[in-house]
C-alpha cells in the first residue's frame, strides 16, 4: 500500500452536470480497476448518503484509491476525488480541484455543457489542471459527439482531439479513460523532503472516532506516531489512525507527498478540521499554510420551529449534531411572540437548506415549521450605524433607518437561445439588470445579469427550470451590497403579526407580493370556527386584505355500528393533521402555509 | 372477572342483506347486485340468495346463545328481494337461538318498487313491526343521477301503504331515507323534497350527507371533476333548512342524522350509540356483543370462508362473555354526543372504569380541550351533561370530535386501556 514513488501517483476528479453520469462513471472506475467487486457494488459506491442517492446528487464529497496497471506494465495509484455537483458548494468544489492534477470532464454526448459544468471546469483551469474531456452517454441514441466535441472545443476551448467518448453504463470507453489519467495527468510534484502541508478537502463527523479528515499531502510526511497541527483552527492532535481509501478505510503506518488518505484524531466537530484547513506537524511546522482558505459564510437563513413546542431540545440537541458534521451549518436561538421558541439557521444555499431540513426531519423525527428563506440584509441607521439583519422581522422602524442595502450576485444562465425571451422575461420581474447575453454556439447563449439575491433564494431555479423544459441552468456568486427602496411587509393573521411571514420586498413590489401573499393563505389555511382576517401591511398601512370564511360545517353522515370504527378513522386521520398545524394566536396554520412566499407563482 | 360488570349481555341483532339490484352511485357497502336475476320472477329463488342464507343460517347457529332479543334490524343491502318465506326463517332462527322478546322492535329494510302490497302484508305478519325506506329522493331526475332503479310514483305506492298499515296498527312505526348535499342540488328543490317527505306522514326521517367514498361511480366522478356537488356554505345552509323544517313539522333532531316524532326514535340505533352490545350476522357485518367489535369479511368467499374456520375451530373470541372487554371511553363520548341528550363525562368515565381520581384528573383536560367549542357555543353544559348546539354544534361536530381524539391520544396507556376497575 505505502511507498508508492511519487512518479506513479496521479490525482483527479470529475466534473460534471448533475445527471451527466459522473456518479455511474466512478462506479465504474472502481469496478475496472478491480477496487470494489461488482458483487459489493452498490449503486453510486461515491453517494454514500441516502439523500444524495435519492436526489442523484452528490453533496458530500468522497475519494477513493485505485491501483491500476497500466500500458507500461508498471502498477500505478490512482486516487480519484470527487466534487459535489450544486452551485451551493462551490468552495468545496475549489478545494477538491487543489487537491488534484487533472480532472476528467464528463459530459453527455447528447445534452452538452451546462453552467454548472463550466463554472466548474474555468476553477479547474484556474488550479492549473490537465482537463481530459469525455463524452458520456454514446449508447444512447440520441448522444451527438461530434457537435457536442465542437461545443466543448467553442465554449471552454479545450483541445478535443483526444476527447475519449464512452459509456460508463455499458463500460465501453472505460478502459481508455484510465490509461489516459495515467499518461495525461500530471504526476505530483515530488515535495517529500519538504515540511509537512497536506490540504483537507473533505471531513465528516463519526460518532465513534471523531472526525474523519480527508486530505491530500502536498508536501513532506504524514507519519501514524506524528503530532498534527491545524493552521487556521489551530488545534493540534495526536493522531489515533491513519489511512486510505480504497475505497473502504485502510490502515497505513504513513503518507507521503503526492497522496491523498484520511486521518482519524479524536476531532470533537468538523468546524476544527475545516475543508480548506492545512495540516502540519506540530513539532516541525510548515511556516505558512496553503492558499485559499475561507470561513463558510451562510447567504441563506431561515426560521426552523419545532410544531410541537416540546421538541424545541430535541431540535437544538438535533442541530447540535448535524454541526459535528456540518460546518457551513450556523443557527442561534429565536424567540418569536408569533411561532415560539426555534432557531435562525444559515445556509450556504437553498438545496444547503433543504437538506438540513430533510436531514433534520427524517433523521431526528422531528416536525418543523419552516419559515420562507431570506438574506442578509444591511441596514444603515440614522445615527449612522449599519446592522446586518439576517430575519426580516427584526428590521428596524423606517424612522430610524436611513438605507436598506441588499447582496446581489451575478447570474449566469446557460440555454438554448429559444428561451431568451421568457428567461430574460423572468430576471426582469426579479428586478434583475441586463448585463451580457453571449451566443456561445448557433443556438445557445449565456445570459448574464446582475439580480439581488433576495429574488434568487424564492423560486428563481423552479421557474427557470420550468420555464425552459428544463434545458436551463445557472451558476451565480456574490458581487456585494446595493442599496434599494426596501420596504418590510408584515401579514396579520386575525389581526395578529406573524412574523415569520414577514418578508422584505422592493417598494414597487409590495403591493403585487401582499395581494398574493393574503391570497395564497385563504387557500392554505383551513377554515376554522370562527372568520379569520388575512391583511398585508406596511408600516401601519393596509394593502391587501382577505377574510377566512368561519367553518360551516363539518360533520360524518351515518354512524351506526359497523360505521363507527371507520368514521372513527377518519377523524383519526384529520386530528393527526391538525397536529402538525402551528397555532399562532387562536389560528392554526399548516406548514405550507408559511412558504406561502415561494408559491406566489403556483 | 370483574371487567364485565359494565357490559350487559346483548339483546340486539343486526343481519345484512347484502343483495340488490344495482350499485347506487354513492354506495361502498358490502352489497351484491344481481340486476335481472333479482326479478321477482326468478329473483329470490336464485341460487346465490340461497347459497347466502345458507351461510347465513349457518352463522345463527355456530354463535353462542344469549338472552331474548329485544330489537333486531335486517338490513342491507336490499332485504325486501328476499322473499317473506326466507324472513320468517331467519326470525325464526333467531328465535330459536336466543328468543325474541314481547314488544322486540323488529326493523326491515325496504327499497320501494322491490315488493308488492301482498308481501308488505306478509312481511308484517311474520313480525316486521318497523319499516326503514330507501326513498333517498322524491326527484325522478335526481333517482336517475344518483343510480336508483326506483320512481317517485313507486315510492308514493309504497308510502301510502305504510301510513295505511300504520293506520290499520299492522305497523308499529317507519322511517323514511333521504340523502341531502346530493350534486346540484339547491335550496328550493330540496325544501321540495322534505315537505313531500314530511306529507308522507311518516313519523321517521334519517337524513344522510352525501359522503363521497373511494371505489364509487361519484368518487371517479368527483376525480374527474364532472361532480357539482354543494360548495360547504351552501350544504350547511341545505342542513339547518332541514333542521328548522323538520323540528317545525314536530320532529326532534334526536342524532345528528335522525329525527322522530315522540315516541318514534328508533331503539335499535340507540344500541350502538349508548355503548351496549349487539349480535352482527351475514357478509361485512359488523357485531360487538361484549365490547370488541368485529367486522366481516366483506366478499361472499371470505364470509364463507370465515364461517367455515368458525365451524372448526369454534367462534372468534369476541363473541364470547369470557372475552368482555369496555367499550373505549373516547367512543362512547362520540356516539353520546352525537345524541340530543349528550353526555355525562363523568357517569361515562366510572362506566368505562375510572376511579373518581383518574375521572377529576383526565376529564377536566378534555373540556379545557373543548374551551373554544363552548365559547363559540358548539357545546352546552346543562346539569351534568354536555351536549352539542342544534344546529352549529352539530354541523361543525368534527370540530368537537378531534379534540377529543386528540385528548385521548395525549393520555397515559394506564388510563386508556383500563381493564381491572
Amino acid at each position: 500500500m505505502t511507498n508508492v514513488p511519487v512518479s506513479r501517483l496521479r490525482n483527479f476528479c470529475i466534473i460534471a452536470h448533475i445527471d451527466h453520469g459522473k456518479s455511474t462513471l466512478a462506479d465504474r472506475l472502481l469496478q475496472d480497476t478491480g477496487t470494489v467487486s461488482g458483487r459489493e457494488m452498490q449503486e453510486q459506491f461515491l453517494d454514500n448518503m441516502d439523500l444524495e442517492r435519492e436526489r442523484g446528487i452528490t453533496i458530500k464529497l468522497q475519494a477513493a484509491r485505485m491501483n491500476y496497471k497500466a500500458e507500461d506494465g508498471e502498477d500505478y495509484v490512482l486516487n480519484l476525488i470527487d466534487t459535489p455537483g450544486h452551485v451551493d458548494f462551490s468552495y468545496e468544489v475549489s478545494r477538491s480541484l487543489q487537491a488534484c492534477e487533472g480532472a476528467l470532464l464528463v459530459v453527455d454526448a447528447s445534452q452538452g455543457v451546462e453552467a454548472q459544468t463550466l463554472a466548474n471546469v474555468y476553477l479547474a483551469i484556474e488550479n492549473d489542471l490537465e482537463i481530459i474531456p469525455v463524452l458520456n452517454k454514446i449508447d444512447l441514441p440520441g448522444a451527438d459527439p461530434e457537435r457536442i466535441k465542437l461545443e466543448i472545443e467553442s465554449i471552454i476551448g479545450l483541445d478535443v482531439s483526444k476527447a475519449i467518448t464512452c459509456s460508463a453504463k455499458t463500460g465501453l470507453g472505460v478502459p481508455e479513460i484510465l490509461q489516459a489519467v495515467v499518461d495525461r495527468v500530471p504526476q505530483p510534484k515530488d515535495l517529500i523532503k519538504e515540511p509537512t502541508k497536506a490540504l483537507i478537502f473533505d471531513s465528516y463527523y463519526d460518532s465513534y472516532r471523531g472526525v474523519i479528515v480527508y486530505y491530500r499531502v502536498i508536501s513532506g510526511r504524514i507519519n501514524l506516531k506524528d503530532k498534527i497541527l491545524l493552521m487556521a483552527s489551530k488545534k493540534s492532535y495526536e493522531l489515533d489512525e491513519i489511512g486510505v481509501m480504497s475505497p473502504d478505510q485502510c490502515q497505513v503506518d504513513e503518507l507521503h507527498a503526492g497522496e491523498v488518505g484520511y486521518l482519524a484524531a479524536s476531532i470533537k466537530a468538523v468546524a476544527d478540521a475545516r475543508v480548506g484547513d492545512t495540516i502540519t506537524l506540530l513539532n516541525s511546522p510548515a511556516d505558512k499554510p496553503l492558499p485559499g482558505y475561507t470561513e463558510a459564510k451562510p447567504m441563506v437563513f431561515c426560521g426552523l420551529f419545532p410544531t410541537d413546542a416540546d421538541q424545541y431540545p430535541d431540535l437544538r440537541e438535533a442541530l447540535d449534531k448535524l454541526q459535528l458534521s456540518d460546518a457551513a451549518l450556523k443557527y442561534e436561538p429565536e424567540t418569536s411572540s408569533a411561532m415560539g421558541f426555534g432557531f435562525r439557521c444559515g445556509f450556504l444555499g437553498l438545496l444547503h437548506m433543504e437538506i438540513v431540513q430533510e436531514r433534520l426531519e427524517r433523521e431526528y423525527d422531528l416536525d418543523l415549521i419552516v419559515t420562507a428563506p431570506s438574506v442578509i440584509y444591511k441596514v444603515n441607521m440614522l445615527d449612522s450605524e449599519s446592522l446586518m439583519i439576517d430575519n426580516p422581522a427584526t428590521l428596524p422602524d423606517p424612522q430610524k433607518r436611513d438605507s436598506i442595502e441588499e447582496p446581489y450576485v451575478k447570474m449566469e444562465i446557460y440555454t438554448p437561445n429559444e428561451y431568451n425571451g421568457t428567461l430574460m422575461g423572468l430576471c426582469q420581474d426579479r428586478r434583475g439588470e441586463f448585463i451580457d447575453m453571449k451566443y456561445i454556439t448557433t443556438d445557445r447563449v449565456t445570459l448574464i445579469y446582475e439580480l439581488p439575491l433576495a429574488e434568487v433564494v424564492t423560486d428563481f431555479f423552479d421557474q427557470m427550470k420550468s420555464r425552459t423544459k428544463g434545458y436551463a441552468s445557472m451558476e451565480y456568486h456574490l458581487i456585494g451590497y446595493r442599496p434599494n427602496d426596501l420596504v418590510r411587509l408584515d401579514v396579520l393573521i386575525n389581526s395578529e403579526r406573524a412574523d415569520p411571514l414577514t418578508t422584505i420586498v422592493h417598494r414597487d413590489k409590495s403591493y403585487n407580493v401582499g395581494r398574493g401573499l393574503v391570497e395564497k393563505l385563504k387557500e392554505l389555511i383551513p377554515r376554522q370556527q370562527f372568520k379569520i382576517p388575512l391583511q398585508a401591511s406596511i408600516g401601519s398601512r393596509i394593502i391587501a386584505s382577505e377574510s377566512i370564511s368561519a367553518m360551516r360545517k363539518d360533520v360524518l353522515a351515518k354512524c351506526y355500528g359497523g360505521d363507527i370504527s371507520r368514521k372513527k378513522k377518519l377523524l383519526q386521520k384529520q386530528a393527526k393533521g391538525k397536529k402538525r398545524m402551528k397555532a399562532m394566536g387562536k389560528v392554526e396554520v399548516p406548514q405550507e402555509a408559511f412558504m406561502a412566499v415561494l408559491k406566489l407563482n403556483q | 372477572m370483574s371487567v364485565v360488570r359494565n357490559i350487559s349481555p346483548p339483546r340486539s341483532a343486526y343481519l345484512h342483506i347484502p343483495f340488490c339490484y344495482r350499485r347506487c352511485f354513492y354506495c361502498d357497502f358490502a352489497i351484491v347486485p344481481l340486476g335481472d336475476k333479482a326479478n321477482h320472477s326468478n329473483g329470490p329463488g336464485s341460487t346465490s340468495i340461497k347459497s347466502y342464507l345458507e351461510l347465513l343460517h349457518r352463522e345463527i347457529a355456530l354463535t353462542p346463545s344469549g338472552p331474548p332479543l329485544s330489537t333486531i334490524y335486517i338490513g342491507g343491502g336490499t332485504p325486501s328481494l328476499l322473499s317473506p318465506c326466507q324472513i320468517k326463517s331467519l326470525l325464526e332462527h333467531l328465535k330459536e337461538r336466543f328468543g325474541i322478546q314481547s314488544g322486540a322492535e323488529v326493523t326491515m329494510e325496504m327499497d320501494p318498487a322491490s315488493f308488492g302490497f301482498e308481501e308488505l302484508e306478509a312481511f308484517l305478519s311474520l313480525g316486521i313491526n318497523r319499516v326503514s325506506l330507501g326513498v333517498q329522493s322524491f326527484n325522478d331526475e335526481v333517482l336517475e343521477k344518483i343510480g336508483r332503479t326506483h320512481r317517485e310514483n313507486h315510492i308514493s305506492q309504497t308510502c301510502k301503504w305504510l301510513h295505511q298499515a300504520i293506520e290499520n296498527r299492522k305497523l308499529k312505526t317507519w322511517n323514511l331515507d333521504l340523502i341531502q348535499n346530493l350534486p346540484e342540488q339547491n335550496i328550493s328543490c330540496w325544501e321540495k323534497e322534505l315537505f313531500k317527505a314530511i306529507n308522507t306522514h311518516v313519523p321517521h326521517l334519517s337524513i344522510y350527507d352525501l359522503s363521497i367514498e373511494p371505489g364509487t361511480v361519484f368518487s371517479w366522478k368527483e376525480s374527474r371533476g364532472e361532480l357539482e356537488l354543494p360548495n360547504e356554505d351552501l350544504a350547511a345552509k341545505i342542513m339547518d333548512l332541514t333542521n328548522s323544517i323538520l323540528c317545525k313539522a314536530g320532529f326532534a333532531r334526536y342524532e345528528i342524522s335522525n329525527y322522530s316524532k315522540p315516541g318514534h326514535a328508533s331503539r335499535h340505533n340507540r344500541v350502538y350509540w349508548s355503548g351496549a352490545g349487539w349480535w352482527g350476522f351475514g357478509q361485512g357485518a359488523t357485531s360487538s356483543p361484549w365490547g370488541k367489535r368485529l367486522a366481516r369479511p366483506r366478499t361472499r368467499n371470505g364470509y364463507q370462508c370465515w364461517i367455515e374456520t368458525q365451524e372448526t375451530s369454534g367462534p372468534d373470541s369476541s363473541l364470547s362473555q369470557s372475552k368482555a372487554v369496555p367499550i373505549n371511553l373516547d367512543d362512547l363520548v362520540l356516539t353520546g354526543l352525537r345524541r340530543r341528550e349528550g353526555v355525562d363525562l363523568e357517569a361515562l368515565g366510572i362506566h368505562f372504569g375510572w376511579s373518581q381520581t383518574q375521572c377529576k384528573e383526565f376529564l377536566p383536560l378534555l373540556e379545557r380541550r373543548w374551551e373554544r367549542a363552548f365559547k363559540q357555543g358548539c357545546l352546552k353544559r346543562t346539569g351534568n351533561r354536555l351536549k352539542l348546539s342544534n344546529p352549529k354544534g352539530m354541523r361543525i361536530s368534527n370540530q368537537v370530535f378531534l379534540e377529543l381524539i386528540l385528548w385521548w391520544d395525549s393520555l397515559p396507556e394506564s388510563a386508556v386501556s383500563v381493564s381491572n376497575p
